[in-house]
């Protein structure tokens, strides 16, 4: 038997790099995302979001001046009736526009009957899904740079005071958990995207997947804590199981993970995203910043969670695509 | 008989007409007819003064010159009698009219106390009249100034004030001003007080008393020991001192603080860490058996080490290691630490640490090898599955 499989392997060994054309792929799928109809639409939405966010936020800010140290921070998270903070309304349009760019990348080439073309070139199909991941990656990076640098530019020019170094590093840290966010998102709607041959179906897909997170799974969640940790006689210990139970099952929602990961780095004091009790609380400083090492640390879980769910699923959709007949 | 009855009322009526002429003349006996007198003819006076005595000089007979003069006067008085602002020796004097004159006695220089007698003498032409005038001269108590006080020692501790309390009297026979004046060794700083008010210099009335609060205010680095207090109250040429003594015993000061003065530190969650506490003697006394302790968040553990001091001499320090254990479950951040250094003798002292509790990168590389099993999950489906 580990004959065949040598014999097996043997037959399946390849010639050459898969990377090959990797990057003309990359370089392919980002000319398309940016010229795009579809793009100009999603970064209008955002823009306009963002603009209107910060301007809210700075007039804020600047009737409520502060003492306070991340002054720059703030611009992300305060919110200004009736607009949501910036953060919020990134939870929201991530998912959406990286579902946008990706939901047709594999079942519209089938549709338009060029895939087989494609890997007609010396491309391989590894190169090829890893390509349309990354420039649709990309593209998401280069759009919230852009946005980022807007903000903090209109931050500058608004509040006229440079940021701190950590402040920096932090918003930062920011902009590239919010490029993994989309990461997730990309991966599954590519997925989708493989698994149904009709785009407005992976797209369906998609969306029900990313409503059922947004709106739904908090609910579940709820419930199911409530039955698998009933509360039988009124201890606050089984209170307290039930209530970390239910964040347990909250927290394998990538929008809950996306969205305590940018509390705790978008706001310093923010000491810890579980439970507390009383205790633990007893002779802390509060309101006192943590250093920024230990708000990674704190999310850390989060961000690996994150990290790891996305290649997962590229794993998944990366076989699934390797395993499928494209000479249609 | 008519004419005798009439011949007796006119003979009894002549003399009720003659008999007071006939008594008058009875009166005036040779010398008597001048009186010469004055209203306070003995008197007492101070030394140094001067007395004049106002003279009345009466006369029965016809207007007549008198002279005047003395007859008695002590050794070294000097007697003048004065009218008009000027020495006279003669006065003219009516009858039935006082003439007045002015008798000026003045002392010698170092007079004695005791009496002296004055005789005057005025010579009419038909007689004269003498005038014994006694003066005492009263023994003036000399000028003294007694201070006392009946708490003379008194015990406190450096920094305190010493309040002492004194009598001052002047027994003198003249009203004096009194200033007030103390040497003190340095660390001390003394103030006078009367009824509440801050004084140096005050008038005292003869024979008067008064209540003298004197406060001695100390440094609080005074060394403990026996201090020497000397008040001097001085009026005129008299003075009186008063010696008291401030009895000062040394305390012990703590100060509780960390190398640099930096009062904070980091502590992994879990992990003992060690925390460097000085604890300082700034006071003036050994600090003996001082007891460290410590109040910190729930779940905490410190542990001194030495955990008791023997003793701490005055100006002295030492460092104390502290080891600081925050509980495994620690919420990152801030928290405030209380070491407190207690001595036997003297208060206890505190100081506030800020400890920046750090959790532990353990979770961290958990959530690395995730992302690892991850990768090498992508890694065996491209090996399975990468086709040529």
């Amino acid at each position: 038997m580990a004959i065949e499989i040598a014999q097996a392997t043997g037959k399946r060994e390849r010639e050459g790099s898969p990377w090959t054309g990797l990057w003309a792929v990359v370089a392919k799928e980002m000319a398309d995302h940016l010229t795009s109809a579809r793009m100009r639409v999603l970064e209008i939405l955002i823009v306009l979001t963002a603009a209107g966010t910060i301007y809210g936020a700075m007039q804020n800010i600047r009737s409520t001046i502060g003492q306070d140290r991340f002054l720059f921070l703030k611009l992300f998270t305060t919110a200004q009736e009736p607009l949501p903070a910036f953060v919020g309304f990134m939870g929201l349009l991530v998912p959406l526009i990286a579902i946008a760019l990706v939901f047709d990348t594999i079942n519209g080439e089938f549709s338009r009957r060029t895939l087989s073309r494609i890997l007609a070139q010396p491309i391989y199909r590894d190169a090829l899904l890893l390509g349309k991941f990354l420039g649709a990656l990309f593209t998401l990076a280069l759009v919230f740079t852009a946005i980022w640098l807007l903000i903090m530019g209109l931050g500058l020019w608004g509040l006229g005071v440079p940021p701190s170094s950590e402040e920096v590093a932090r918003s930062f840290l920011f902009l590239l958990v919010t490029i993994f966010y989309g990461g997730i998102w990309l991966a599954l709607a590519m997925t989708f995207s493989i698994i149904f041959r009709q785009p407005a179906t992976a797209a369906l897909a998609s969306l029900a997947v990313w409503l059922f997170f947004m709106v739904f799974w908090d609910i579940i969640a709820g419930v199911l804590a409530q039955t698998l940790m009933p509360i039988r006689f009124g201890f606050s210990e089984e209170y307290l199981k039930q209530a970390q139970l239910e964040l347990g099952l909250t927290r394998l929602s990538p929008t809950t993970l996306y969205a305590e990961a940018i509390l705790a780095l978008l706001q310093p004091s923010i000491r810890s995203l579980g439970f507390i009790l009383p205790t633990q609380l007893q002779g802390a400083i509060l309101g006192s910043p943590l250093p920024l090492s230990q708000s990674l640390l704190l999310i850390w879980p989060h961000l690996t969670g994150l990290l790891a769910a996305t290649l997962l699923l590229f794993a998944l959709g990366y076989t699934l695509f390797q395993r499928q007949e494209i000479r249609a | 008989m008519k004419r005798w009855f009439a011949l007796l009322l006119t003979l009894i009526f002549i003399f009720a007409l003659a008999a007071p002429s006939v008594v008058l003349a009875q009166d005036e006996v040779p010398g008597k007819e001048i009186t010469f007198f004055t209203t306070y003819p003995s008197q007492v006076v101070g030394i140094g003064e001067t007395v004049t005595l106002p003279l009345r000089l009466r006369t029965t007979a016809p207007a007549q010159v008198i002279s005047l003069s003395m007859k008695e006067v002590p050794e070294g008085w000097t007697a003048t009698f004065r009218g008009s602002g000027r020495a006279v020796e003669a006065v003219y004097a009516e009858p039935n009219v006082d003439a007045t004159v002015d008798l000026r006695l003045e002392q010698p220089a170092n007079v004695a106390a005791g009496t002296y007698k004055f005789v005057a003498i005025a010579k009419g032409e038909h007689g004269s009249a003498e005038l014994t005038v006694f003066l005492t001269i009263q023994e003036k108590t000399p000028p003294k100034l007694t201070l006392k006080t009946e708490l003379p020692t008194l015990k406190g501790t450096p920094g305190s004030t010493f309040r002492y309390s004194a009598d001052l009297k002047n027994e003198g026979g003249d009203d004096l001003t009194v200033n007030l004046v103390a040497e003190a060794p340095a660390g001390f700083q003394v103030n006078f007080k009367v009824s509440g008010q801050d004084v140096t210099s005050f008038p005292l009335a003869a024979n008067e008393s008064k209540r003298l609060s004197i406060e001695a205010q100390t440094v609080s680095a005074l060394e403990g020991g026996t201090y020497r207090i000397v008040v001097r109250a001085q009026g005129g040429v008299v003075d009186a001192t008063l010696e008291l003594t401030a009895e000062v015993t040394g305390q012990a000061t703590l100060l509780v603080t960390a190398p640099e003065g930096r009062l904070s530190g980091q502590a992994y969650a879990g992990r003992e860490t060690p925390l460097k506490v000085i604890v300082a003697n700034n006071g003036t006394a050994p600090a003996n058996a001082i007891e460290l302790t410590s109040s910190t968040p729930s779940g905490w553990t410190i542990e001194f080490d030495p955990k008791k001091i023997d003793t701490l001499n005055a100006g002295q320090q030492v460092e104390v290691t502290a080891k600081v254990r925050p509980p495994e479950k620690a919420v990152a951040g801030d928290y405030v630490l209380t070491v407190r250094a207690r001595p036997a003798n003297g208060t206890t002292q505190s100081a506030d640490f800020r400890i920046t509790v750090l959790t532990s990168t353990l979770w961290g590389v958990v959530g690395i090898v995730l992302v690892a099993i991850a990768v090498a999950v992508v890694a065996m489906a491209v090996m399975r599955f990468g086709r040529r």
